[in-house]
């Protein structure tokens, strides 16, 4: 069974359609990451799983059930919504001790967490002083109190170093392999790419495609390039074979829809024409991830 | 027991919450003092229990924002989200936070009454003047009670309007404006108003008002606190955190 499951959730607030019929689910063991532009849906649809707003139809289940039907939600889902979401007088430990103790956890837990997260140094430090990635690491050591099944962050990497986000990398990673089920949000697929096993991207509050980051890039359907002294004469041949064909400037350069690599390779031999460079554009995940959401827009 | 601990940590956890109290007790302090050290010894004796607790209308705006920012913080700082991700069962919440805020009223309040009667009273006996003891007491109990209910009435208030600002303004309307304005263009209404009620509670009105008794005034103030805080739980349940 997937630990998280969206079935069919809309979510609408009067004439803003914030997620529109969206479905997807997340495995335990892995880090999902959960992919759209600003205002795509993506917190809207985490709030539906934390039970802070109710769907207006679908279902957003957390190991089979609504969130407030969870016997124990601190050990069954770890959740950081915002890193900005904390009292700013109040020092890190205070406030990871006021989420404890409404979960029936020690202090000693505070404590581990704190460890966990590397601050510490800076626990009795008042908030407000704390940097960006301290309160990333903050909020992430609140979702880790209850030692919880389920993680959801909402873009945690957002605001983080190279080196925070190196750390937020192995953490999550490390987390997951203990078998949890990791689901990260973000704007930014650069962000997270090298973190996540699979991907849900979403745009306008639909789902846009689910996999893993290959599967990303396979729908792709970018032109072959093709180099060749003779361009024109080849040119000539693929446009009477069907092939659609666009020149970029150079005169030995051309890129062709609509052929094979092995079609434009097989009509080149044919008719003697020397080729030096006959590929796939590659295209990067940031392209697809762009070319995916794009179209969608970011405010409705 | 956990979410009232919790809510507990809440409060002694930032400064404001000492910043408030301290600040009530300066204020009450030199207030209690300066009335009775420096007033006229004839308008004292005149005065009776009512100059020791002529502060009161400025503790209750200390004892109300403590509790209006109970409730409002939360909304204000987002830490709403990890409180009802914690505790789904969000009348809880509000529950715990109503019941560290009668705690908190009822530690404020004895302060309040330690530090009027501890400097008022003796200065009023340096200087001659007795009190009427009865009086005294009745009046203590009804400003104890005020104090009480307001810091209640802010936790129920912010629970139900959330934004801070808003339930401040809100609050000192009702407690110091509202129920004068009404009484001042005659209408008996006002007089069921929190500020006044508060008045009527402390159990020595000025002569030229028209106030409840000082059990129906702490009943009607109490009722407030009832009415607000059931709203407040029925609407946070019902509400989106977004």
């Amino acid at each position: 069974m997937a630990e998280i499951t969206v079935e069919r959730l809309t979510k609408r607030y009067g004439e803003t359609l914030a997620v529109d019929d969206l479905s997807f689910t997340v495995d335990a063991g892995c880090v999902t990451g959960f992919l759209g532009p600003n205002g795509s849906g993506k917190s809207t649809t985490l709030r539906a799983l934390l039970g802070l707003v109710r769907p207006t139809s679908g279902r957003a289940l957390v190991m089979g059930r609504p969130f407030a039907e969870l016997t124990n939600p601190v050990e069954s889902v770890g959740a950081a919504l915002d890193a900005h979401d904390v009292h700013p007088g109040r020092s890190g430990r205070g406030h990871l001790r006021t989420i404890a103790a409404a979960a029936g956890l020690p202090t000693s837990r505070v404590d581990e967490v704190l460890d966990m997260v590397e601050l510490t140094p800076a626990r009795d430090r008042r908030v407000k002083g704390y940097s960006m990635g301290m309160r990333q690491r903050l909020a992430l050591g609140a979702a880790l109190l209850g030692d919880p099944k389920i993680l959801m962050l909402d873009e945690p990497a957002n605001g983080l170093d190279p080196q925070g986000m190196r750390w937020l990398r192995d953490i999550l990673v490390a987390l997951a392999a203990e078998g949890r089920a990791v689901l990260i949000s973000s704007h930014v697929l650069s962000e997270v790419e090298q973190t996540v096993d699979s991907v849900v991207v979403i745009g306008a509050g639909r789902l846009v495609m689910q996999g893993t980051l290959s599967d990303l890039v396979r729908g792709d359907r970018r032109p072959a390039l093709v180099r060749s002294p003779r361009a024109d004469e080849l040119r000539e041949l693929l446009e009477a074979a069907g092939a659609s064909v666009a020149v970029d400037g150079r005169p030995d350069s051309m890129h062709v829809h609509n052929a094979s690599l092995e079609q434009i390779g097989t009509l080149a031999a044919e008719h003697g024409i020397p080729i030096f460079e006959l590929t796939h554009e590659v295209a990067t995940l940031e392209d697809r991830f762009l070319e995916l959401t794009g179209e969608s827009g970011n405010v409705r | 027991m956990n979410t009232l601990k919790s809510e507990w940590l809440k409060l002694i956890s930032v400064r404001t919450t000492w910043a408030l109290l301290g600040a009530m007790i300066l204020i009450e302090g030199l207030t209690a003092g300066l009335v009775t050290g420096l007033s006229d010894i004839a308008d004292l004796k005149r005065r009776d229990v009512a100059t020791l607790i002529i502060g009161t209308h400025l503790a209750i705006v200390f004892m109300f924002t403590l509790g209006a920012l109970l409730s409002t913080n939360e909304f204000r700082h987002g830490t709403a989200n990890s409180t009802f991700v914690v505790t789904p069962k969000r009348e809880r919440v509000i529950a715990a936070k109503l019941l560290v805020g009668l705690t908190v009223g009822i530690v404020g309040a004895l302060l309040y009454i330690a530090v009027n009667a501890g400097l008022g009273l003796s200065i009023l006996s340096s200087r001659g003047i007795d009190v009427d003891a009865d009086k005294a007491v009745n009046g203590y109990i009804g400003v104890g009670v005020g104090l009480v209910l307001g810091c209640l009435f802010g936790v129920a208030l912010g629970a139900l309007l959330r934004n801070q600002i808003l339930t401040v303004v809100v609050g000192m309307v009702l407690f110091l404006l509202a129920g004068t304005a009404a009484l001042f263009i005659g209408n008996d209404v006002g007089q069921y108003f929190p500020g006044e009620s508060l008045l009527a509670l402390q159990g020595t009105p000025g002569a030229d008002k028209t106030l409840l008794s000082q059990t129906d005034g702490g009943f009607v103030l109490a009722a407030y606190c009832v009415v607000l805080g059931i709203a407040g739980m029925i609407f946070t349940r019902q509400r989106e955190i977004t």
